[in-house]
């Protein structure tokens, strides 16, 4: 009894020191500028990708999310509902930029998949520090509530910078953490 | 009282939509002269957009005719009713739509058409398109003594765009259209700094989206708002030393001014010049005749500085012979040697003294008397021993070439005159060689401005090339300002006073067919 009380213990012990599947709670950023700098980068991706048409078209159509934003319906929506619809954008369009690099593109054009990529992560990494909960999309949805089809690059770059600074920003600025103590 | 608090209430109702009436009548103002595209639209909140466009003048619709057509991206198209508004400010009506369906981060398309033909169409983003209205609350408040002024406002109210506005600070002194502007970041404060102590000033302050969540239009400015800087303080510290610092310069001028007070007063008010330093006695003995002075101070003239006659610039004389006359020979050599021995003595000495001196030949004033009376009664004669043989103008300098002389320039006129007295061949290659010796001798000359004179203005070589024409003649070029100063009273009375002064009594008497020795000795 001794015995396994003590290997109880020392599991325990271990399971602490390791910590599996949990990280360190992160410290929030509400500062705004953080996702204003993530904006300004995806400008300059939709600008740079705006002047290119012939060289810039794709074989086959990529789900990205709607941006469009009603304030009736947005301020409607609680934190929750917010957070599913911009977590889940997120993630398709982390795909459908990613998908790109299988293309056969320019040296800038695919500077700016990866660069947008990598500001996906960070944003990501930011609504976590936010405690905004991470949506896991139970099925693969081609065609969601909120989704919608592009067929070129340029057009996969509009959606991004619009969804970036609409829905993406409304939450960021709507996070509860940002906002305890202030009445 | 329930009847009074709902006429309070109706009230209040009427004045804020009068209110915003206004504020939305002035943004439509606003955009109607400040933005390009025939069809405007802006958004005041996040669910008022308005298009609109100005009637065209030379139609008069009604707004029946027109019709505006708009759709989202990805949607179907919709209608959206037609309303009028006139502004009274600039006498203009322009028709309007308020989308009763607001969509943000998503292209929006629009169109008007006018009796089914597309008038106008434009696509847009909305949050693109933002007119906010100006801050509120704009205060300016005077902090401590230096000057500063704190400004402060508050945002419009707008959800969610706090940190995404930037603003922009107007002030000027009251009464002065000049103003300076500063743009802010993110912030509601400014400090404004450097500002005249003890001033009214005016602030204004207008707001506009960032750009990068949002962008739209500067909005009005606000009502101006105005601040006083408070009166400089003059530190007792900085009053003592600005005085000390003002009583020592103070004291340096006085000490400058007495001290060079002879100076500055001849600056200031300048003597009448006299000529009493120069002709003693002129004035006071003479009473002005300078006939009479001249009489009287017959026997100084080569005491007189040089610097009284500078306009005369000696010329080079290029001694090339000398005329051996038998009842000059013996004058000449005479004359020859006390040059040579002038010029020794100059270059030894380097006075002039020794030159002014030495030509005083008492001896030679009688023939030179003769001469120039024989020139006075003869004149003509000058013309007949003109020697022009070579192309170069060598001219005899005699008695005889006065006349031929006078054909030259006006220059070489004053030197003929002076030169009478000399009879020296006298070659001139060219007015331009000439001016260029007398311009050496110009500049040496008024290096003696003191009023005596370098060995080196005596005799100088000149710099120009001699014509390959010229005769063998071994040949030295003397400019002499020594001749110069003989040639003075020449020039000051004319030849006619020839007779009453002291002739130059060294006289160099060349002829050009005659084998001569120059002036050097060599023969």
């Amino acid at each position: 009894m001794f015995h396994s009380s003590g290997l109880f213990v020392l599991l325990l012990m271990v399971l602490e020191w390791t910590h599996p599947g949990l990280s360190s709670p992160l410290r929030p950023i509400c500062d705004l500028r953080v996702l204003d700098h993530f904006i300004k980068e995806a400008w300059d991706a939709e600008a740079a990708m705006r002047a290119c048409n012939d060289d810039c078209t794709i074989a086959t159509n990529l789900t990205v999310p709607l941006t469009r934003v009603d304030f009736e319906v947005w301020e409607a929506m609680n934190i929750l509902e917010q957070a599913q619809e911009v977590q889940s954008g997120l993630n398709v369009l982390n795909e459908a930029i990613g998908s790109l690099k299988a293309y056969n593109q320019t040296d800038v054009i695919h500077s700016h998949i990866d660069s947008s990529v990598s500001n996906i992560a960070s944003i990501r990494q930011v609504l976590r520090s936010l405690s905004i909960p991470e949506y896991v999309s139970s099925s693969s949805e081609d065609e969601g509530p909120e989704m919608q089809k592009v067929s070129s690059i340029s057009e996969l770059f509009r959606v991004h910078i619009n969804f970036l600074r609409g829905k993406v920003r409304l939450l960021f600025a709507n996070a509860p953490v940002c906002h305890q103590g202030v009445s | 009282m329930r009847i009074d608090t709902l006429n309070v209430v109706a009230v209040l109702c009427v004045a804020f939509v009068t209110i915003g009436g206004q504020s939305f009548e002035r943004k439509v103002a606003q955009l109607l002269h400040g933005e390009a595209d025939d069809l405007k639209c802006f958004v005041e909140s996040k669910k008022d957009l308005t298009c609109f466009w100005e009637e065209e003048l030379e139609r008069k619709n009604s707004h029946d005719r027109y019709t505006f057509m708009y759709s989202y991206e990805k949607e179907k198209s919709r209608t959206c009713d037609i309303s009028s508004l006139s502004l009274l400010a600039s006498n203009r009506t322009v028709f309007l739509c308020k989308l009763p369906q607001v969509l943000f981060f998503t292209v929006l398309d629009v169109q008007v058409l006018h009796d089914g033909r597309m008038l106008y169409n434009r696509s847009l983003n909305v949050e693109n398109v933002l007119f906010l209205d100006p801050p509120r609350n704009l205060t300016v408040v005077s902090s401590g003594k230096e000057g500063p002024l704190n400004v402060s406002w508050l945002p419009p109210h707008l959800k969610y765009m706090d940190d995404s506005m930037i603003y922009e600070v107007r002030y000027a002194v009251e009464g002065s259209h000049m103003g300076k502007v500063e743009e802010i970041k993110a912030s509601t404060k400014l400090i404004l700094r450097g500002l005249q102590p003890g001033t009214r000033y005016k602030v204004w302050v207008r707001v506009k989206p960032d750009g990068v969540a949002y962008d739209g239009y500067w909005s009005a400015w606000t009502e101006p708002v105005f601040g006083a800087t408070p009166p400089s303080d003059m530190d007792p510290l900085t009053v003592l030393l600005v005085l000390f610092i003002a009583l020592i310069l103070f004291i340096l001028s006085v000490t400058v001014i007495l001290s060079r007070h002879k100076f500055l007063l001849k600056k200031v008010w300048p003597d009448i010049p006299t000529p009493e330093h120069k002709f003693p006695g002129l004035l006071t003995v003479c009473e002005g005749d300078f006939k009479e002075w001249m009489r009287q101070n017959n026997g100084n003239m080569w005491g007189r500085s040089v610097h009284v006659y500078t306009e005369e610039l000696p010329s080079p004389l290029e001694v090339l012979s000398e005329i051996s006359l038998a009842s000059h020979a013996t004058s000449q050599r005479e004359e020859r040697i006390t040059l040579e021995e002038e010029e020794e003595k100059m270059e030894s000495e380097g006075t002039d003294s020794g030159i002014t001196g030495s030509w005083r030949e008492p001896s030679h004033a009688h023939w030179f008397m003769e001469q120039l009376r024989a020139l006075q009664e003869n004149p003509q004669s000058l013309s007949q021993s003109m020697l022009l043989e070579s192309p170069d103008t060598y001219v005899t300098l005699n008695q005889n070439s006065q006349r031929a002389r006078a054909e030259d320039d006006s220059q070489v006129d004053d030197i003929c005159d002076e030169s009478l007295p000399l009879q020296t061949l006298f070659s001139n290659t060219g007015t331009s060689s000439l001016s260029a010796s007398r311009s050496d001798l110009g500049s040496l000359q008024q290096s003696s401005g003191s009023g005596r004179l370098s060995s080196q203005s005596s005799f100088e070589y000149s710099n120009h090339t001699w014509s390959p024409n010229r005769p063998g003649y071994t040949y030295m070029a003397v400019a002499d300002s020594g001749v110069s100063m003989d040639y003075s009273p020449m020039s000051l009375s004319r030849i006619e006073d020839l007779g009453k002064r002291v002739i130059y009594t060294n006289e160099y008497k060349n002829e050009i067919f005659g084998h001569k020795c120059p002036i050097s000795g060599q023969c």
